[in-house]
């Protein structure tokens, strides 16, 4: 009888879920500055379905729904399923239930690797004024290519700043790992200080940066460290698309491995998984996922710790790998919603809101830890 | 034993050190296929340590373990847990996790990428609950079950696995005397090779086809239950002061203690392991 309740509440809960992604990014568009009803967005939506035409008024409507709010509702989907999954795999791999992709020092490491990027190769950057200054034809012929616009997803300055936050990350990795000891991962509280400590150091390390470069430069990196869907644009989506989603089919296919390394190393070992590998790849996946997102969107922090602890809870004796992303993904969305709408004439960056629910939430966990 | 039958382990002058320590060395026996081996000896003989030996989680410096009759270094590592299961007695914190996926675990090394679970797999889940008694505990949270009950389900785990061979390390000890005997009669049933190490002398004694008895990393004496617990090799090993009479009900070795005899002997406290 109860396991019949329990099983109709979970899919009960799956069809909620299912329904809400569908509907979200109709229901997401109609947030913003412009003022643009529900019903406005969901004629732009039936429209070519219904045949109908689009007058002026309505083609500044469409513009505004399909080329600023729903690459931004994109962004924020792939950037919440994203964090939420690194989350959870982090603390499966290390058996931290504290774990998150901004409390190891992941997200800071990138951010590092990010700002280091944009100070030395940025539109503003120390190479770009040293070629434009030495006056050459090669340095021209490398101004004029465009490497240094932001126009496609393949140039210079896309690739460039997702590769930098990836080597930072997996420094930031390295790091946490050697200071608590790579075989005593289960020692929470040890892997936690050491994340802090990482964190600290490549906080430090930032600001040194930003302190000795060109204000635009400093500008443009405050952006990073507060987190914000902004500049979402649709070219901008193809890197995050592509690593999130392999990130997802990845971590499906190694989901039983990824499982067994709860029940301690020696008896994962005994389970047939080869723990250390799995591990390893697992953080640099969990690294990957994170730069990729801190380069489109910054340090968007605690999401990873929340939103798997909420499925956790939800969906009691599942390990809903999809149903997690799609959860991450739809909470993004609206605390984006609400970063738009919360203030007037003015939008809040994300990763405020999110650090202000988010460091409530650690301290309710911490509290019912054990 | 018969010759064409391999045995189910054979383990040739087994040596490993740690830190400069010599843990083990120069450990062989035997078990046949079926039999139910005890692991015995006192607190840092290197129990543990061999046993990590041959599900491979240690390297031993020299010697092999052969799985009948097959080097266990030309298995691959999924390989060798289709044949080898191994239950410990301590266990982690599992997040939200319910008994049957506690149990489910035990697939892990039959399926493929993507793999799901197929009816047939829920079915041995449903089964191996039932053999130790937890069919009604299988959606429960595996961290609200009592010790036994956490103990039982690792082994249901374990026999899920279907493995050849099945590795208890201390299976019993923080259980109170039912469940100690409740869980090694269960391992009994199932008809595999077992080698477990125990603590309980008379409990060893009791449901072990053969004893093994380490010292210091050495292999002190093995043979049937009443060729290796006798008085001088107790007292001497342990020691301790005893009476070895024959049990009323099994006719196997019974072990009475003396308090106030303590006979010096060699044994040595986990702090002392390392000083060989």
């Amino acid at each position: 009888m109860t396991l019949a309740a329990s099983s109709m509440k979970y899919k009960l809960l799956i069809f909620a879920t299912a329904l809400l992604t569908l509907t979200t990014p109709i229901a997401a568009s109609s947030f913003g500055a412009a003022n643009i009803s529900f019903e406005q967005v969901l004629g732009l939506f039936t429209s070519p379905f219904l045949g109908a035409d689009a007058d002026s008024t309505n083609a500044l409507t469409q513009r505004i729904v399909f080329e600023l709010r729903l690459p931004r509702i994109a962004l924020a989907f792939i950037a919440g399923a994203g964090l939420a999954l690194a989350g959870s795999v982090l603390q499966t791999v290390t058996r931290n239930p504290l774990a998150d992709p901004y409390l190891f020092g992941i997200s800071s490491g990138a951010s590092f690797g990010a700002v280091l990027v944009l100070s030395f190769f940025g539109s503003q950057g120390l190479v770009q004024q040293w070629l434009s200054e030495s006056g050459s034809h090669l340095a021209e012929a490398i101004l004029r290519s465009g490497w240094f616009s932001h126009d496609a997803w393949w140039s210079w300055s896309s690739l460039s700043l997702p590769i930098g936050a990836f080597i930072g990350a997996c420094f930031s990795v390295l790091l946490v790992l050697s200071l608590s000891g790579f075989g005593r991962a289960s020692q929470v509280e040890r892997m936690l200080l050491s994340g802090v400590a990482t964190s600290f150091m490549f906080g430090a390390l930032t600001s040194l940066v930003l302190y000795f470069s060109s204000p635009q430069a400093a500008a443009s990196v405050l952006f990073w460290s507060l987190g914000s869907f902004a500049k979402a644009s649709w070219q901008g989506l193809v890197i995050p698309a592509v690593v999130v989603s392999a990130s997802i089919l990845i971590i499906l296919a190694f989901k039983r491995q990824v499982i067994a390394i709860q029940a301690g190393d020696e008896s994962a070992h005994s389970l047939g998984v080869n723990v250390a590998k799995l591990r390893l790849y697992m953080l640099v996946l969990c690294s990957l996922i994170t730069a990729v997102l801190v380069a489109s969107c910054g340090g968007i922090g605690f999401v990873g710790l929340m939103i798997p602890h909420t499925v956790r809870l939800l969906f009691p004796g599942q390990q809903p790998i999809l149903i997690t992303a799609l959860v991450g993904g739809l909470f993004m969305v609206w605390i984006d919603v609400l970063a738009r709408c919360l203030l007037a004439n003015q939008e809040l960056p994300v990763g405020i809101i999110t650090a202000a629910i988010g460091s409530v939430f650690f301290l309710f966990v911490l509290r019912h830890r054990r | 034993m018969s010759a064409d039958i391999p045995s189910a382990l054979n383990v040739e002058h087994l040596s490993w050190s740690a830190d400069d320590n010599q843990i083990l060395s120069r450990v062989s026996f035997s078990q046949n296929q079926g039999e139910m081996l005890g692991l015995i000896g006192p607190n840092g003989a290197g129990k543990s340590s061999l046993l990590r030996c041959l599900y491979r989680y240690i390297t031993p410096e020299q010697g092999n373990v052969k799985l009948f009759g097959r080097n266990i270094n030309g298995f691959s590592q999924k390989q060798l847990a289709t044949q080898v299961a191994v239950v410990q007695q301590e266990t982690p914190h599992y997040f939200e996790m319910t008994t049957e996926q506690i149990v489910a675990m035990g697939l892990t090394p039959h399926k493929g990428l993507f793999e799901s679970d197929s009816p047939s797999d829920k079915q041995d889940i449903a089964d191996a609950l039932t053999k130790v008694g937890l069919q009604l505990k299988a959606k429960q949270q595996y961290e609200q079950l009592s010790g036994g009950e956490k103990q039982r389900a690792l082994i249901a785990r374990a026999i899920v696995q279907k493995p050849q061979l099945l590795i208890l390390d201390e299976p019993t000890n923080h259980l109170d005397i039912r469940y100690q005997i409740q869980i090694l009669e269960l391992v009994r049933q199932l008809g595999i090779s077992v080698i477990a190490s125990i603590h309980d002398l008379n409990l060893a004694s009791a449901v072990c086809d053969r004893l093994i008895l380490l010292n210091a990393g050495k292999c002190i004496a093995q043979g049937l239950p009443d060729e290796v617990l006798t008085e001088a090799i107790i007292g001497d090993v342990f020691g301790v002061c005893c009476q070895v009479s024959k049990h009323p009900q099994h006719g196997k070795p019974l072990i009475t203690y003396f308090y106030g005899y303590q006979s010096g002997g060699h044994s040595k406290d986990d702090e002392t392991e390392a000083s060989l």
